[in-house]
């Protein structure tokens, strides 16, 4: 490990404390609660010990010039005492939580480190302690002690370890298994050394965070015990002078500046830890900054933008056609020009779907395929107005039944959700809620979108609609962790079909699944189809999925729609440089001995686009245009388009001169 | 596993952990320096008679334990007495006859004393718990599902200032403003030596008596179950199934309510029972700032004067209850989350 390396660890962590406004500000309060116990003789305007003069006016005077704070009980000044109160008060705290962190530490890294019998005894030992109440335990501990400020520093960081332990023993359990770790012990490290060396460093961020918070509730602790008259009468802390008050009869004069002054110190002192322990708390886990049901970003540019979009469409080929035998359904949903943008402060808008187009005509199944991260999921989402509060719509139309589902309100929306167009979702172990039954769930959807007075009749039809995807009836009074990983799949397109929606998207059903079960869903998906006439989206990267099931298939890169057409054309006439990349990387059982290719490179951050064609840096067949220009979408056949330079009629004739 | 096993094992954890209390509580008082189970019973204020009737009353003539003076294993036959003569099994003894000792204080059962203590705190910790958790868990839901904005700020802030606050202060400056400025009573239960015309009349007096002291337990229990709502719910409200939901068509309303409240129950009733013992300590913080007579106020008192079987007999009845309620959450936990339930 090279000397520089932590210095630079510490620069990196006091930029981001900096950036973090309560960390800085709970630092600053600690900071000035530190620099008043220090210097509290030179700022005390009297000595504490010195008894003045007293006459009955000293007695509880109220703030004046000679005492800013009034005098107490005593006579004293009260700032003064406020001042040098300070130092006991911080003493008892520091001391305290010192002795609460190393035994806390110490039994949490053994715990954690040795495991076995060793946690065992010890986590049972500090969850004993942990359910005996502390207050009354230290109450007890020190009334049966000498009242001295070492005897309450003593008890207070005896009493207080059993938080730390917990934490350090979960951490070291996290940290144990690092490959370094494992490395250091596999050649015969000491136990101590590899404690000290390796784990130690990785447990210490937590550490800092907890003894901060540690120490603001030993400071709580002592000034409690001071208050009910339990510590060292000769130390002042700020706890001791709100007891001397309170006995003395500060109440009945209704002498404030005796009650206020210290309990604004412990307030000042304890928020100052609270505000530096949440702050570093933040620091070290950061939380995502939104979560579903965030106020979205309004899709302000919306309106603006679709003027020029109009204009744009005109000089564009109309959307792809299906397929023959579809294309007398009618179409359901339309999708013209989608455009999706991701906006986070301090970075450039990530583009994340792009003049995006495509129709879905009743029965149809469209297959939306591309690697991960080209927006597959945020088109789909998009559809449903169900982006994160960092998305928003920048252009487009979603015609729903010619219906522009942008232009609805929230309310009408929700309406619209399930009943219309349903979802099933990636990884629907997450999807399904784990603390309600399956058939509750489905159930759920059903009384949302229409009126059920009969329980036996909406009983009925989850039994029915489990049925229908190959679910004992009688499971639906069973929770999401008792169904298999299959199971959860065929239950979420059961609610799906809760309410006969008109379109299913399925973003990836089959991807955390294992073939036989992969097979399994696909069937049904198909089926289903078939049965119920659904038009059904369907989100994979899987090529070969698409080839069985799919009528049309929309290919995508990079937030744009590169290709689309109908599946045999897609397959057998692809025209794009990507999707022929595509079918390359992808085995194929027809041709023995085929090689497969696999794409150079990574699709591009989003955040971070080439000016010209998205595919460009990747793509074997870029020319110049590529990286300056992004392509049209050009119609290659009737119902089939794609967006490349090739394809463009101009560019193939330039090609031909520059041949001849 | 199944839930009996798991209720089983809580059970028989609880148990012993109440075992570990009684025996800590016996250790406590006998062996710390000062030995104050002794010097209670050389009380001044009592005879010469009395006093040795308490020392064979508490068993202090015979050994704590058997060879506790004599740790010297092959010794252990000069001091072997009968166990039961042991003060700790005397002690046990009279634990199990229900009989606590008598308060060097007041001369009275120290089980007569907690016993008529007791409700008086149940009523004050059970207001505050109930509203604190009530506007706690409202605050936190709206904070979070309104995160990152102004409220959410207010509540945030509101909440760490509060949890900062030392329980007796906030008490003290909270005493101070309603008997000043609305002649709010200075402390106890009822306005001495008034004769009541009615109850109606009575509970009104106790309810102004009752006002304070579940004001300030209500704000400092509030704060954190603010914080540990917020987080909890911005968790839960980032799950997938939150946009399921949304998906479904649910709204807003009904996500809070049916998908994320629900979830939110576990973790919370985790911290109410961590949280448990946080409730004896502000207990005995307002009790004694309002001489409110419940189980914290005989503590305090018990504290200042000294009454160490008092303050024994109060020690193991707030653990016991402490742990008892633990078990209580486990129970109610296991009925809640159905991982447990079903396994």
């Amino acid at each position: 490990m090279t000397s520089s390396a932590p210095t630079s660890d510490f620069r990196a962590f006091w930029r981001s404390v900096r950036a973090n406004r309560m960390a800085l500000a709970g630092l600053a309060m600690l900071a000035a609660a530190l620099l008043v116990a220090v210097a509290a003789p030179w700022l005390a305007p009297y000595d504490p010990e010195a008894s003045l003069r007293v006459t009955i006016e000293d007695v509880y005077a109220p703030p004046s010039a000679a005492h800013w704070l009034g005098t107490d009980d005593g006579g004293k000044d009260v700032l003064s005492s406020f001042l040098y109160g300070a130092r006991v008060s911080l003493t008892v705290g520091f001391f305290a939580s010192f002795i609460s962190v190393v035994i806390g530490g110490l039994i949490g890294l053994t715990a954690g480190y040795y495991g076995g019998r060793v946690d065992n005894v010890l986590m049972r030992f500090t969850d004993i302690i942990l359910v005996i109440p502390d207050l009354p335990l230290t109450l007890v501990l020190v009334a049966l002690t000498a009242p001295s400020l070492f005897n309450i520093i003593l008890v207070i960081g005896i009493v207080g370890w059993t938080g730390t332990a917990r934490l350090v023993r979960s951490q070291t359990l996290a940290v144990k298994e690092r490959k370094f770790v494992t490395r250091a012990r596999a050649i015969g490290a000491s136990s101590p050394r590899i404690i000290a060396r390796h784990i130690l460093p990785l447990v210490l961020p937590l550490l800092v965070v907890n003894t901060v918070l540690v120490i603001s509730l030993a400071i709580l602790n002592e000034s409690t015990l001071s208050f009910l008259g339990l510590s060292d009468p000769t130390a002042v802390s700020w706890g001791q002078m709100l007891n001397f008050a309170f006995t003395r009869g500060a109440m009945s004069v209704g002498a404030w500046w005796a009650l206020v002054p210290p309990g604004f110190g412990i307030v000042w002192v304890v928020l100052g830890c609270t505000l530096l322990g949440y702050g570093l708390e933040q620091i070290l886990n950061p939380r995502t900054q939104s979560h579903h049901l965030s106020a979205g970003a309004r899709m302000v540019a919306r309106l603006t933008e679709r003027l020029t979009s109009q204009e744009d469409r005109l000089a564009r080929p109309p959307a792809p056609r299906p397929p023959d035998d579809l294309s007398a359904a009618p179409v359901l949903l339309e999708v013209r020009d989608l455009s999706v943008e991701f906006v986070s402060p301090g970075a450039a808008p990530a583009r994340a779907v792009e003049g995006v187009s495509f129709s879905l005509r009743r029965g149809e199944m469209l297959g939306l395929v591309g690697e991960s991260g080209c927006g597959k999921t945020t088109l789909m989402l998009s559809l449903l107005r169900l982006l994160p509060a960092s998305g928003r719509i920048t252009s487009g139309e979603v015609l729903f039944l010619g219906r522009d589902l942008l232009g609805l309100s929230e309310g009408e929306m929700q309406a619209v959700r399930w009943s219309e167009l349903a979802m099933v979702f990636q990884g629907a172990m997450n999807a399904l809620n784990p603390v309600r039954t399956v058939g509750d769930q489905i159930g759920e959807a059903i009384r949302r979108h229409e009126v059920v007075n009969d329980a036996a009749r909406l009983d009925r039809r989850v039994c029915e609609l489990l049925d229908l995807v190959g679910i004992a009836p009688e499971r639906r009074a069973q929770y999401p962790h008792q169904y298999s990983g299959g199971m959860r799949q065929r239950a979420m397109i059961a609610m799906a079909l809760a309410c006969n929606p008109q379109v299913i998207m399925a973003d990836e059903p089959t991807t955390a699944l294992d073939v036989m079960i992969q097979a399994q869903v696909l069937e049904l998906l198909a089926s289903l189809r078939r049965q119920l006439g659904l038009a059904v989206i369907f989100v994979t990267h899987d090529l070969g999925v698409v080839a069985e099931v799919c009528d049309t298939v929309l290919v995508m890169y990079g937030g744009v729609a590169a290709e689309s057409a109908d599946v045999d054309t897609i397959y057998n006439q692809p025209q794009h440089p990507y999707t022929q990349q595509l079918l390359k990387a992808f085995p194929d059982v027809s041709q023995v001995g085929g090689r497969l290719v696999s794409i150079p490179g990574y699709p591009p951050r989003l955040n971070a686009l080439p000016p010209g064609c998205r595919f460009a840096p990747r793509c074997p067949a870029a020319f110049a245009r590529c990286h300056t220009e992004p392509p049209a979408l050009h119609a290659v056949a009737r119902a089939h388009t794609a967006s490349c330079h090739l394809l463009d009629p101009a560019e193939a004739g330039r090609r031909a001169g520059r041949a001849a | 596993m199944k839930r009996y096993q798991f209720l089983l094992q809580k059970f028989a954890w609880a148990l012993f952990t109440i075992l570990f209390v009684l025996v800590l509580n016996f250790f406590l008082f006998r062996v710390l320096p000062g030995d104050p189970a002794r010097a209670g019973v050389r009380d001044p204020r009592l005879t010469k008679a009395a006093q040795e009737a308490l020392r064979v009353r508490f068993g202090l003539d015979k050994p704590v334990i058997n060879c506790f003076e004599t740790l010297n294993p092959l010794r252990l036959g000069d001091c072997w007495v009968n166990p039961l003569e042991t003060q700790f099994f005397i002690y046990l003894g009279n634990l199990l006859s229900g009989d606590l000792g008598t308060s060097y204080h007041t001369n009275r059962p120290v089980a007569a004393i907690l016993a008529e203590r007791l409700g008086n705190t149940v009523l004050l910790v059970g207001l505050g718990t109930v509203l604190s958790i009530v506007i706690g868990i409202a605050l936190g839901v709206v904070a979070a599902w309104r995160a990152r904005t102004l409220i959410d700020y207010a509540a945030l802030v509101g909440s760490l200032v509060a949890w900062s606050l030392p329980t007796f202060w906030l008490g003290i400056i909270l005493l101070l403003w309603g008997s000043t400025q609305f002649g709010l009573p200075l402390g106890g239960k009822a306005t001495p030596g008034l004769a009541f015309a009615s109850p109606l009349e009575a509970w009104w007096d106790t309810g102004r008596h009752l006002l304070l002291p579940t004001l300030t337990y209500t704000i400092i229990f509030v704060a954190e179950y603010v914080l540990i709502m917020r987080s909890t719910m911005l968790d839960i409200l980032a799950e997938d199934y939150i946009l399921t939901a949304k998906a479904k068509g649910l709204t807003t309303f009904q996500i809070l309510k049916d998908h994320a409240l629900r979830n939110a129950a576990l973790p919370i009733v985790t911290i109410v029972a961590l949280n448990l013992g946080f409730t004896v300590a502000g207990a005995i913080q307002i009790e004694s700032v309002f001489s409110w007579p419940g189980l914290g106020l005989a503590t305090y008192e018990a504290i200042v004067r000294r009454d160490y079987p008092l303050l024994q007999g109060a020690f193991l009845l707030l653990a016991i209850s402490v742990i008892f309620a633990n078990l209580f959450a486990d129970l109610l936990y296991s009925f809640l989350d159905p991982r447990v339930q079903t396994g």
